[in-house]
């Protein structure tokens, strides 16, 4: 006989759980200020906190009745992409913590060619071309055109030496 | 005022048609990119505006302002990435559109009704200025609070489908939109220690993750934006398909001018912006709408809607600056200061002292979109082709130039940060259902809700009654029950019929 297969409702409540928590902490970290200061916030969070409430029972009705259980499977299907989605959140927060050193321009074509090649490109030419085009697009617009305030490093410095 | 003068004043706008041309041009390739908005842009070029003719100063502002309001929705219906807060309400429409191989028609139908709804909305101002001039000092903080309630009421609508994920999603996005400093103590709440959340939760790195981030980290799933089966119509795609667009629009025509008024009035109200316009209009057409269960399919009218509005608001917001010298919005506050270096004085003087610049401004809009449609509609077309680009290449370029683009507005690193949070929380919301939209219109809209329901209450010393104070008042109140009674109403007698 084929199993039966049920809903995976645990995925269902990460957003809950994370307002939730941003309520919980929105209360303990206004818990002094005046009521005017807080008082929108206290009456949404209330509001917020009741849904989430609505949202666990709803949950928890539906998996005693059997008709899902507590799985997270939405979250990383299709299977076949859950590294490349985590490669690229990985690789965009170093890219992030990188261009203070590297600068704009070089620290983007290093994080593109690492994103275009975790997520399957291979061909050395559209590697190279990609990364240099969009950096150098980036470059003209934000730093030679805009002036825009990004950190410059090795490829500002020798461009406007 | 006469008709002599006015066509003189066209004649001298169309003679600088090297100057609007210039600001169209930029003012696109800034709205299409999230992160720029037309004041950093303009506040970026002072040294050039500030050394310029202030005639041709202000063609090249309006010009770029206007560009930049129209290309917001370009990046929203191609990749469901607004380039502006007023361009996300077209994602609703015209990003499913775009996957069911309808982009070209899309894109002209945005360009259609942001050129017709800014082209309208600009005459009837130049016709009717003195008296809108005066219409902003009916509207208060209480008339706001209201006009707030309608583009927050569109977070119900968008729950729809399953309610309590829709408000549970709106009120996170307004719980959010409370993090900052009070507007009356100034005291910082639930800012994590973080001074760059002082001034709220930074709208540009919250779109740009819960649009563009997390619809990119989803895109990898497929090879193409386009649906599968909607692949062969869009690589068909031709100028027929334009010309099919331009019918749309005229068969639309009312539409576009109503929602076009929407935009019109609230861009009036100083600190009432674009996303505002484009949610309460987009939420009042669905409302009023004979098929309101087709929004969010992919229908014109979801396009539409917002994009008109969106353009109805560029000269509502510079009605209180000419007329009060009280500038609309940020980027009306920067072009004061253009044209109060070169000797301006804004007010109502300014109508009898200097009636050629009071009344050029407006000219330079009408002309600047005259301009703009004959400049971006062939573009549509090529535009379209994106969808048809393998999600490989995009991604990367989505991600990393978006990311670029959260550090613009502010110039910290921390935005960037924010943004790549706000993409994993749209990529979990994206998977589990809880719309993004709404999200997005809480911490939009909560900050100015809280900001005009303070006032209101600080003003009447804490009576809520003062909420039913004035007329006008009263009569958005009924506006407002009556659009949310009356679609149950014709769904109920539209169940009962069948």
């Amino acid at each position: 006989m084929q199993k039966e297969s049920k809903a995976p409702l645990g995925a269902d409540l990460v957003i809950p759980a994370l307002a939730l928590g941003f309520a919980i902490y929105f209360f303990f970290s206004t818990a002094d200020l005046i009521w005017e200061a807080k008082a929108n916030g206290v009456i949404i969070g209330t509001a917020l906190v009741i849904l989430i409430a609505f949202q666990v029972g709803r949950i928890a009705l539906r998996v005693m009745k059997g008709e899902g259980d507590l799985g997270f499977a939405p979250l990383w299907q299709p299977r076949e992409v859950v590294w490349k989605r985590v490669g690229l959140v990985v690789t965009t927060a170093a890219f992030i913590a990188a261009m203070p050193w590297l600068g704009l321009t070089l620290a983007l074509w290093l994080g593109m060619l690492a994103q275009l090649w975790l997520i399957g490109v291979r061909r050395w030419k559209l590697l190279f071309w990609i990364p240099t085009v969009t950096a150098a697009a980036v470059y003209l617009l934000f730093i030679a055109v805009l002036d825009a305030g990004f950190p410059h490093g090795p490829i500002e410095m020798l461009l406007t030496r | 005022m006469t008709w002599q003068f006015l066509l003189d004043q066209f004649a001298a706008q169309f003679a600088l048609w090297w100057v609007i041309w210039l600001g169209i041009l930029l003012g696109i390739v800034v709205g299409i990119l999230p992160g720029f908005s037309p004041q950093n842009t303009l506040i970026m070029l002072l040294p050039l505006t500030l050394a310029v003719p202030v005639e041709q100063a202000l063609a090249f502002m309006i010009a770029l302002y206007c560009a930049n309001h129209l290309a917001g929705g370009v990046p929203a219906i191609l990749m469901r990435i607004p380039g502006s807060g007023g361009a996300a309400a077209t994602t609703l429409d015209g990003y499913p559109m775009a996957r069911k191989g309808q982009a070209q028609q899309a894109i002209v139908l945005s360009f259609t009704a942001s050129v017709f709804g800014g082209l309208i909305t600009t005459l009837a101002t130049i016709a009717l200025l003195p008296w809108l001039s005066k219409l902003g000092l009916y509207l208060r903080s209480v008339e706001m609070v209201i006009i707030m309630l309608f583009g927050l009421t569109l977070i119900a609508v968008i729950a729809a489908k399953d309610t309590l994920k829709g408000l549970i999603a709106g009120f996170f996005g307004l719980l959010l939109g409370v993090v900052g400093t009070d507007h009356v103590y100034s005291e910082p709440r639930a800012t994590m220690g973080f001074l760059e959340l002082y001034d709220g939760v930074p709208l540009v790195p919250a779109l740009i993750g819960l649009f563009a981030v997390s619809e990119a980290l989803v895109m990898i799933e497929e090879k193409m934006i386009v649906e599968d089966d909607a692949r062969e119509r869009a690589m068909r795609a031709s100028w027929a398909d334009t010309v099919e667009g331009l019918v749309i629009t005229a068969q639309k025509w009312w539409h576009i001018v109503w929602t076009a008024f929407v935009g019109l009035f609230i861009g009036i109200v100083p600190g009432a912006g674009a996303s505002i316009a484009a949610f309460v209009a987009y939420q009042q057409s669905r409302m009023w709408s004979k098929t309101p269960e087709l929004y969010g399919t992919g229908i014109p009218e979801g396009v539409i809607a917002p994009e008109s509005a969106n353009n109805g608001v560029t000269s509502g917001t510079l009605v209180p600056m000419m007329a009060l010298g009280v500038p609309g919005g940020s980027t009306a506050a920067v072009m004061m200061i253009v044209l109060q270096y070169h000797g301006m004085v804004m007010g109502p003087r300014l109508f009898t002292t200097n009636p050629e610049l009071a009344y050029g401004v407006f000219v330079s809009m009408a002309v600047a979109y005259i301009f703009m449609i004959f400049t971006i509609l062939p573009l549509a077309r090529y535009m379209a082709r994106i969808v048809l680009i393998e999600t490989t290449y995009l991604v990367p370029i989505i991600i990393l130039v978006t990311a670029v683009a959260a550090f613009v507005e502010r110039q910290y690193l921390f935005d960037m940060g924010l943004a790549l949070i706000f993409g994993i929380i749209g990529y979990i919301a994206h998977k589990t259902n809880y719309h993004v939209t709404a999200m997005l219109i809480g911490i939009i809209l909560g900050p100015l809700f809280e900001q005009y329901l303070v006032r209101a209450l600080r003003l009447s010393e804490g009576n809520l009654m003062v909420l039913f104070s004035s007329p006008l008042a009263n009569v958005l109140w009924g506006f407002l029950v009556l659009s949310l009674v009356l679609p149950l109403v014709r769904g109920r007698m539209r169940v009962n019929r069948s």
